[in-house]
């Protein structure tokens, strides 16, 4: 394979004012590889590739593509001379044709004597969509009839129809379904195969491991190393590659040690019956002391159950019991000792332009409040003891929640519940978007909240984790639990994978 | 060497208060445009702005807007708003006429008042929830009606305007002003920063759906807050009563609008949230009141007053509304 290098950057520094998010970094792609990037958030993986993507400027540095300077001005000009960028969040239009969007920027391909032919259109965005595989999106349908993951397919297919020489993409496959994964590693291998390049930031190892031909760590703005194809195979590749990433062993204790699966026999939370959306029937006994995971893939229920649980939904039929108490809204959930963690953090979960404070005592202002009467001492006394249990890193408990990073969120979404005491935590991917370091810690605390008795239902897209942590796993294929397991340290993702698919 | 370090460290300062102007932009914006308008006017009005009558003309005027302002605080707060106050002012000074000239009461009248004030505020909050309308459009509703009811009652008496029979001269006493205008204010104070009530609607407007799955029964607390901006509504028709003494067909229309602008002028974001803050009712009704004071004063025509009006809003909006993400209420 002809490994001649299509894009250079020399001595690349960003600032953002005092911060350095990137001190002169050194970076090469080659034609044909598939060349992972791995680090801690805000270690400069996203700001290092949206300057090549023309998104932001460097605060110096140079780059040279195709052997001529690259200063891109804008993302559109970047993708016009074939550098393209899938960002993490979605970016479609709304209320725009699937094919409007596939071809928005490009339309006057399409265009005679100024008038459009939308027919021609549509006809080359299906056979687009056709040609990668994709059977359930139609290019005349307006985009919003579609979830998340394919929308993000259409952003795909948008970047692909644009034959970038090029392709960055931003964490995109977290949001995409089991299919629509292998599909796009089949996409960005037809890539490499025309002697394309394509730039793959991930958090997640396996995924970085299985598909990407190199590897680059980077770390607080430096890049640490780089592995190539052979050394990602050696057995002790993955410890190596976190160890890189964190700078300090992250030892064996990432998940929980025990593989006791026992338990209190109080129930903290049942369902009896429950029927919601297209789940019928679920029933489920949470005890003290319990953790127990539901996986699948995303979009198989595991969510609404989740949302079920926390008096979120309205039940078709059947109902979610505690205490004796139906809980049938937050509020009665809440005064029953349920607290839940969404996975949509910055929307649902936390108030971004509130601070630290607000954020976390806001679930506990009803007991805090006596005679209406809120303290303040009492609000701080509780903060910093939540403060201090998480290790958030804050200048103050006063500083705004959107100025933290997506760990430090987390801990604070984790605090709201625990300054609150709750006994059962309902928790959808509490630790989606959050670096190794936070997570290790993430999964101590878990750990320390069973052997407190509390109960916990956690929800997650990653086997490992639900392996690593829960005393039962509950699979659920197309809205209906398919199988279940037991804690066993003998348990691997291949035996559970064929339940989900 | 002692000379660079100090002038480092002067620099160093002079950053930080830099940075500090810049994060709290409408802070300072709405402070500036306070002592501005305070300086111009004193230069420009050759002193009648601090002459004693003139002060107490300022806080009669003030004292309306601020009172007022002070219960919009709760509502805007949320990112919501109310557009019917005026008209509902000019009704309940018309009402309260009627009932203190029909049997001498003013406490049956603020009593009857406070009742429909509590009413209007339940039906902007509870049908705006109920019904998944923006709260412009129920309050757009209210403001037609009471504009209706004000034509109807005005045309039923058969005269431009009515007069009431009771002297309320006793509530233009500058001390009875001021000790009002500061109990309202302490009260407010209270309920906004060290209640449930401030803290959740400071949290609704700046996340209605996060602070849901707090537990928080929002459509009851947007309920709650709009009837305490009709309690202050109340009180401040009153105040609105004893200065012109008696009613017509465009008392109080003015109202809604100028309690927005008073609380932008205090640098309020209309979209509500985190940033709210008591001080911005009480500055912007300063600021808002002097306005109108100081360019009378000042001898300008009074048909330029309005231009003038719109040239400094807009000023204090661009200066103070910089930041990204929504300014305007739902």
């Amino acid at each position: 394979m002809d490994n001649q290098t299509i894009l250079v950057c020399k001595n690349i520094v960003k600032k953002f004012g005092p911060v350095n998010a990137l001190n002169g970094v050194d970076f090469e792609v080659r034609r044909g590889e598939i060349r992972g990037l791995i680090g801690e958030n805000g270690s400069g993986k996203s700001t290092l590739t949206s300057i090549m993507a023309g998104m932001q400027k460097a605060t110096s540095g140079s780059m040279e593509y195709k052997g001529k300077v690259w200063n891109p001005d804008t993302m559109a000009y970047a993708q016009e001379q074939g550098v393209c960028m899938i960002l993490q969040e979605a970016a479609t239009i709304k209320g725009c044709t699937v094919a409007e969007n596939i071809y928005a920027g490009r339309m006057s391909e399409f265009s005679r004597f100024g008038i459009i032919s939308v027919r021609k259109m549509i006809k080359n965005a299906q056979e687009l969509l056709d040609s990668f595989g994709i059977k359930n999106i139609k290019a005349s349908d307006v985009v919003d009839r579609y979830s998340f993951e394919d929308r993000k397919m259409i952003e795909i297919v948008r970047a692909m129809s644009s034959e970038p020489e090029i392709l960055i993409v931003d964490e995109t496959t977290t949001a995409l379904s089991f299919d629509a994964r292998e599909l796009f590693y089949g996409l960005i291998k037809k890539l490499t195969e025309k002697n394309k390049a394509v730039i793959f930031i991930s958090h997640d190892m396996n995924e970085i491991l299985e598909h990407c031909t190199d590897l680059t760590v980077l770390r607080d703005g430096d890049i640490i190393g780089h592995l190539n194809r052979e050394e990602m195979n050696l057995p002790g590749a993955p410890e190596k590659i976190r160890f890189m990433m964190v700078g300090r062993e992250i030892g064996d204790a990432y998940y929980r040690s025990d593989f006791d699966p026992s338990h209190e026999n109080e129930i903290a939370l049942e369902f009896e019956n429950v029927s919601v959306g297209k789940i019928k029937d679920f029933s489920l006994k949470l005890h003290k002391g319990e953790i127990i995971g539901l996986g699948g893939l995303s979009g198989c229920g595991m969510r609404l159950i989740g949302r079920a649980a926390f008096g979120q939904e309205k039940l078709n039929g059947g109902k979610v019991m505690r205490n004796g108490n139906v809980i049938d809204s937050p509020l009665t959930a809440i005064r029953n000792g349920i607290g839940y963690i969404s996975k949509d953090r910055d929307t649902e979960a936390l108030i971004l332009s509130a601070s630290i404070s607000e954020n976390i005592t806001l679930p506990s202002l009803d007991s805090l409040s006596e005679h209406t009467f809120i303290d303040p001492r009492k609000e701080k006394a509780l903060v910093k003891k939540e403060v201090e249990r998480y290790l958030i890193k804050c200048n103050s408990p006063r500083q705004t929640v959107s100025t933290l990073s997506g760990g430090n969120k987390q801990k604070v979404s984790f605090a709201k519940w625990t300054a609150k005491d709750s006994d059962v935590l309902i928790m959808d991917c509490p630790t989606r978007g959050v670096d190794i370091g936070v997570k290790q810690s993430m999964y101590a605390f878990i750990a320390q909240m069973k052997k407190d008795g509390k109960a916990i239902l956690l929800i997650s897209e990653e086997l490992s984790e639900l392996i690593g942590m829960a005393d039962k796993i509950l699979i659920l294929k197309d809205f209906a639990v398919s199988k279940e397991f037991l804690r066993s340290a003998d348990l691997s993702e291949t035996d559970i994978i064929g339940y989900m698919i | 060497m002692e000379g660079i370090k100090k002038d480092k460290n002067m620099q160093n300062s002079f950053g930080k208060v830099m940075a500090y102007m810049k994060s709290h932009i409408s802070d300072v914006a709405a402070y500036a445009g306070l002592i501005l308008c305070v300086t111009v006017f004193s230069v420009t009005s050759g002193g009648r702005l601090w002459s004693s009558y003139n002060i107490s003309v300022l806080l009669e005027s003030v004292c309306v807007y601020m009172i007022v302002a002070l219960g919009a605080l709760f509502v805007y707060s949320m990112g919501y708003m109310d557009i019917s106050v005026g008209s509902q002012m000019g009704v309940y000074c018309l009402l309260i006429i009627l009932i203190v000239n029909a049997t001498g009461s003013l406490i049956l009248a603020f009593a009857v008042v406070l009742a429909l004030t509590l009413l209007c505020g339940a039906f902007n909050g509870f049908v705006a929830v109920w019904l998944k309308l923006p709260s412009i459009v129920t309050s757009l509703f209210l403001m037609f009606v009471f504009g209706g009811l004000q034509m109807l009652i005005i045309e039923s008496t058969g005269q431009n305007s009515i007069s009431v029979n009771l002297s309320l001269s006793i509530m233009l006493e500058p001390w009875f002003i001021l000790i009002s205008i500061v109990i309202v204010a302490a009260v407010v104070f209270y309920f906004f920063n060290f209640t449930k009530l401030g803290k959740y609607t400071k949290s609704i407007g700046a996340n209605e759906l996060a602070t849901a799955q707090c537990g928080v029964n929002t459509t009851k607390w947007k309920v709650i807050a709009y009837m305490v901006f009709g309690v202050c509504v109340a009180i401040g028709t009153m105040f609105l009563l004893a200065r012109t003494g008696s009613a017509g067909k465009s008392t109080g229309s003015s109202y809604a609008m100028d309690v927005m602008l008073s609380l932008i002028l205090g640098g309020m974001p209309l979209s509500g949230g985190m940033k709210s803050k008591v001080r911005s009712a009480i500055i912007g009704s300063f600021t808002y009141a002097l306005l109108s004071n100081g360019l009378i004063i000042s001898g300008v025509d009074i048909n330029m007053v309005y231009i003038i009006k719109a040239a400094v809003f807009f000023i204090v909006v661009a200066i103070s509304c910089r930041e990204k993400g929504v300014f305007l209420p739902r």
